[in-house]
């Protein structure tokens, strides 16, 4: 059977069983097993197995039980809550204050993590409840953290930059100091659309009324509830820059910092903390099951000769240089939406690379080029991790449609953005060249 | 004529030099001399399995051909610390060579492979070396390093007063970078280029930690077997011929990529004075023992190489 | 039939009990982590051991996760079409895909088994610097994946008994999945 036959026998295969409700780990799982046995052989199937051994002893995943675990403390002490209320009481006059408080943090949260998931689940833990809470949209809130938490594989650190070097043998330095300015970009575009989206639809995330806006000595007592974040957030990034841990290491910090607020709150109970490790076991294994079964599937599809199925895509490609790169990025957007991300680098990178570099494109800008087209590819249905990673995260009453729904405007936000980066190169490639 | 595919893992990332110059060169070698009636697909590493699980893999035959580091198949093959590199026990390359080929040590690790159904060959013999932040003068300066290193040099590094912690590679730049650690080992020049360590440590420090043949190249003997005669001894003849060809290149390649370091990126070789450079190879030498214990063979291979060192007049 | 209920009950409560004690390892990770930071940055003398252990228990804390997860609906899904059925139809839906989750599941505990089986026969260990045995850790992938197997039987029987009306099990109130503890 020719791999286009198979691809969309095995992408048809994985739509069929995810609408019919099957839980995403176990139609990745299941799909790939039967494809296996009809390519392969029953003895193939220790490849599954053999994955799944690779990803349990993948030291990087470490950090999302661990900032999983910090915003569930940080959630039930009422640290949240309480950064939240101030962010409220100052930015309540503002329409969408809280979302753009939202997608600061997320920022921040981004520089101190190199994976998406832990994030996503973590700004979902913390602020969605307050969001909603004052009355804001879910579409604005679901989106603006799938958005902002998928910005940790752009801002440094990041597990898939290193990746992205070590796969294609540029440098990590300069693909980290490359994706600040794009981050901030995709954050400042993300920022705009919802000060003009609320200007318009003041419904969408309602401004405090005049009325109940606080008093000046009201806001600056609220004030001290930034003091413990900024602490967390000082001695997370302090750490990874200051040499003292790796960033994986960082998230352990990080939890420390979360205990130390529970402690000054008087929250600090055995009780609370059981609590916050049962969920954290709960959303960090929904997490790693995804996981496992995503790394056996793009191994199948691997094994299957997906690379040939790229070459073949590539040599068709028409419209000279741009036309190429365009491709190029459509095909990561199209493979991002149901591989995962260390798969499409190992399927496509390869056959990429020579073609960007012989075109006298530069690499680092691809790089970050790729990276946002994969961080769009997180957010988008059918597959998106992201999507997955949220709904573990949300009560009952939002359901998949909510979050799908949620994310257009976003993703067409981060379109944007990538199509300035792809017209300026410059917001990629500045940094890099002003450091190294 | 019957043709067969072979499918290959490698556990050499697509960017690594050796994934284009064994792996790659042998694919085109074996196809054009068996007039492409073998054909190797190959896959980078992680691909279908996870490095440390291809040996498994191609004893298995679930795959044809792998290449691995001999510290992944450690569990079966007691040869296998021997062949990843005792610390300190060659000062030349072209030592280790002669002791794989002209004494007899790669039979030795063919006939262990062989009980799991693989055949082995090592791809290339060469040194691991390490890049510092700082130079190693003295002693102290030495003891005073936080060193990421892995496996057997990480014991010998630590025995040795060094502190040596693992990292993995996905973190090694940043904390490399940021001071978490002030020293790595990732291959030698090459490697330490192409993980771009030299933008963030200066000093490529020599002698290596170690001379041997970490790079193996494993076929299953059931997918050999399955070759006719005549592929079968191309096969061979080929693996074979590659160990004294990747050698030779992958040395002259070590040299070009320093000099290039040297010279773009301002690195300086940093030759560890004469006192520091004993007291490693005491502590080596005091280390090499426990390899011997894993089985009579691996106390018959220390042995050889004992003996052998001391005729090169270095014990 | 009242076999078939303690069977369903005993299984759930055996993942749930487990996933109770394996939830803790995140207080292990964050311990060792912190240790092995003190120990490399205040006592310049990084351990062997710290971070070679702490990635052990997280494989074990995620693969030991699935049956505990299984038994909380906490494995999420697409429920686009699904959330616009009724019961009996999400269950017999269920019934049907519960083929693919068996196919991998099963294929996971045998490959499991038999991975743990050879590590377990030869002792293996890490030969890392610390060379711990690393067979505890691979005999927990076909216990993790036994365990998630057992709870997908539980929920077969369930959905079996709520497509055909059968007496041995009684379905909660209607819930829909999500983040509740
Ligand atoms: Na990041
Ligand atoms: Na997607």
């Amino acid at each position: 059977m020719s791999i286009e036959i198979l691809t969309l026998l095995f992408f048809g295969s994985l739509l069929f069983f995810l609408i019919l409700g099957l839980p995403l780990a176990f139609v990745l799982g299941g799909v790939s097993v039967v494809f296996l046995y009809f390519t392969w052989g029953f003895d193939s199937f220790y490849m599954v197995s053999s994955q799944i051994w690779g990803t349990m002893g993948s030291f990087t995943l470490v950090a999302i039980p661990l900032f999983v675990f910090m915003a569930m403390i940080l959630e039930r002490t009422g640290v949240a809550n309480d950064l939240y209320r101030m962010m409220y009481l100052w930015w309540g006059g503002v329409r969408g204050g809280l979302a753009i408080g939202t997608l600061f943090i997320c920022a921040i949260f981004a520089a101190m993590c190199g994976i998406s998931g832990a994030a996503v689940v973590a700004m979902g833990t913390i602020a969605l409840p307050s969001m909603l809470e004052r009355g804001y949209d879910k579409n604005m809130a679901l989106g603006c953290i799938n958005t902002g938490g998928g910005w940790g594989i752009l801002i440094p650190p990041s597990i898939l930059m290193i990746l992205y070097a070590l796969i294609t043998g540029v440098s990590v330095g300069k693909m980290f100091a490359a994706g600040v300015l794009p981050g901030i970009l995709l954050m400042v575009l993300t920022i705009g659309y919802i000060v003009i989206r609320c200007y318009f639809q003041p419904h969408l995330a309602p401004a405090l009324p005049p009325e109940e806006r606080a008093s000046w000595p009201e806001k600056f007592r609220a004030l001290r509830s930034v003091i413990l974040p900024i602490l967390i957030v000082v001695m997370v990034l302090g750490s990874i820059i200051g040499g003292i841990t790796t960033p994986t290491e960082a998230a352990a910090v990080g939890v420390l910092g979360a205990l130390i607020s529970a402690l000054v709150y008087r929250k600090f109970t055995w009780g609370l903390i059981q609590e916050a490790s049962i969920r954290t076991f709960k959303l960090t294994g929904m997490i790693m099951w995804i996981l496992f079964a995503a790394h056996a599937f793009s191994a199948a599809y691997q094994s299957m000769g997906a690379q040939e199925l790229i070459e073949g895509f590539v040599q068709m490609i028409p419209g000279g240089p741009w036309g190429i790169i365009l491709s190029m990025m459509l095909i990561t957007f199209l493979l991002a939406m149901v591989l995962d991300p260390v798969g499409i680098m190992l399927i496509t990178l390869p056959v990429f690379m020579p073609i960007v570099e012989s075109l006298g494109f530069d690499p680092i800008w691809f790089g970050i080029l790729f990276v946002i087209n994969m961080e769009i590819g997180y957010m988008t249905p059918p597959f998106g991790f992201n999507l997955f990673y949220l709904k573990g995260v949300v009560p009952p009453s939002i359901t998949m449609k909510d979050i799908y729904g949620s994310i257009i405007p976003f993703v067409l936000v981060e379109i944007v953005g990538l199509g300035l980066i792809m017209i300026f190169p410059s917001i990629a490639t500045y940094l890099p060249n002003l450091f190294f | 004529q019957e043709t067969f595919t072979w499918k290959v893992q490698s556990h050499w990332p697509g960017a690594s030099s050796s994934y284009t110059d064994s792996l790659v060169r042998l694919k085109n070698v074996l196809e054009e001399r068996t007039d492409g009636r073998l054909k190797l697909t190959l896959y980078e590493s992680g691909a279908l399995f996870k490095a440390q699980e291809t040996f498994n893999a191609v004893s298995r035959g679930i795959l044809e051909m792998g290449t691995i580091s001999p510290a992944y198949a450690q569990d079966k093959m007691t040869l296998a610390g021997i062949a990843s590199g005792l610390p300190f026990a060659f000062r030349n390359v072209w030592e280790a060579a002669y002791f794989h080929q002209g004494l007899g040590f790669e039979q030795m690790l063919r006939d262990e492979a062989a009980q799991y159904g693989v055949y082995w060959a090592t791809d290339k013999v060469y040194p691991t070396e390490m890049v510092v932040k700082n130079p190693i003068k003295t002693w102290d300066d030495f003891t005073r390093l936080k060193i990421r290193s892995s496996g057997a040099l990480q014991k010998f590094l630590t025995e040795a007063g060094a502190a040596a912690s693992y990292i993995p590679g996905g973190e090694l730049y940043s904390a490399l970078d940021s001071g978490v650690v002030d020293g790595a080992h990732w291959g030698a020049a090459q490697g330490a280029y192409s993980m771009g360590l030299y933008e963030v440590a200066k000093y490529h420090v020599q002698p290596g930690l170690n001379i041997a043949g970490t790079d193996a190249i494993i076929v299953s003997q059931k997918a050999l077997d399955k070759l006719p005669e005549d592929m079968q001894l191309i096969v061979k003849q080929a693996l074979a011929e590659q160990f004294w060809v990747r050698t030779n290149e992958y040395l002259f390649k070590e040299r070009v990529t320093l000099a290039k370091a040297i010279k773009e990126m301002g690195v300086e070789v940093n030759t560890l004075p004469d006192d520091v450079q004993n007291r490693l190879v005491k502590t080596a030498q005091s280390m090499w023992d426990e390899e011997g214990k894993r089985s009579d063979k691996a106390q018959e291979a220390l042995d050889m190489l004992k003996a052998y060192l001391t005729e090169l007049g270095y014990l | 039939m009242r076999a078939l209920t303690a069977f369903m009950n005993g299984v759930t409560r055996l993942n749930d009990f487990i996933g109770r004690w394996v939830a803790w390892l995140v207080a292990a990770m964050f311990v060792l982590l912190l240790l092995e930071v003190g120990f490399r940055y205040l006592l310049n003398a990084p351990t062997v051991w710290t971070n070679e252990l702490t990635q052990m228990l997280f494989g074990v804390y995620a693969i030991l996760s699935g049956g505990y997860i299984m038994a909380h609906r906490g494995h999420v899904n697409v429920d686009l079409l699904y959330s616009h059925f009724g019961r009996r139809t999400r269950a017999g839906l269920d019934i049907f895909t519960s083929i693919v989750f068996f196919i991998f599941t099963l294929a996971l505990l045998y490959f499991g088994a038999d991975m743990a089986q050879e590590s377990i026969r030869n002792l293996e260990t890490t030969y890392s610097a610390w060379n711990p045995p690393i067979w505890p850790i691979k005999a927990a992938i076909p216990l993790g994946a036994g365990l998630l197997v057992l709870q997908g039987v539980v929920k077969l029987l369930q959905d079996i008994a709520i497509a055909f009306n059968l007496s041995y099990y009684t379905p909660e109130p209607e819930e829909e999945a999500g983040e509740h503890v």
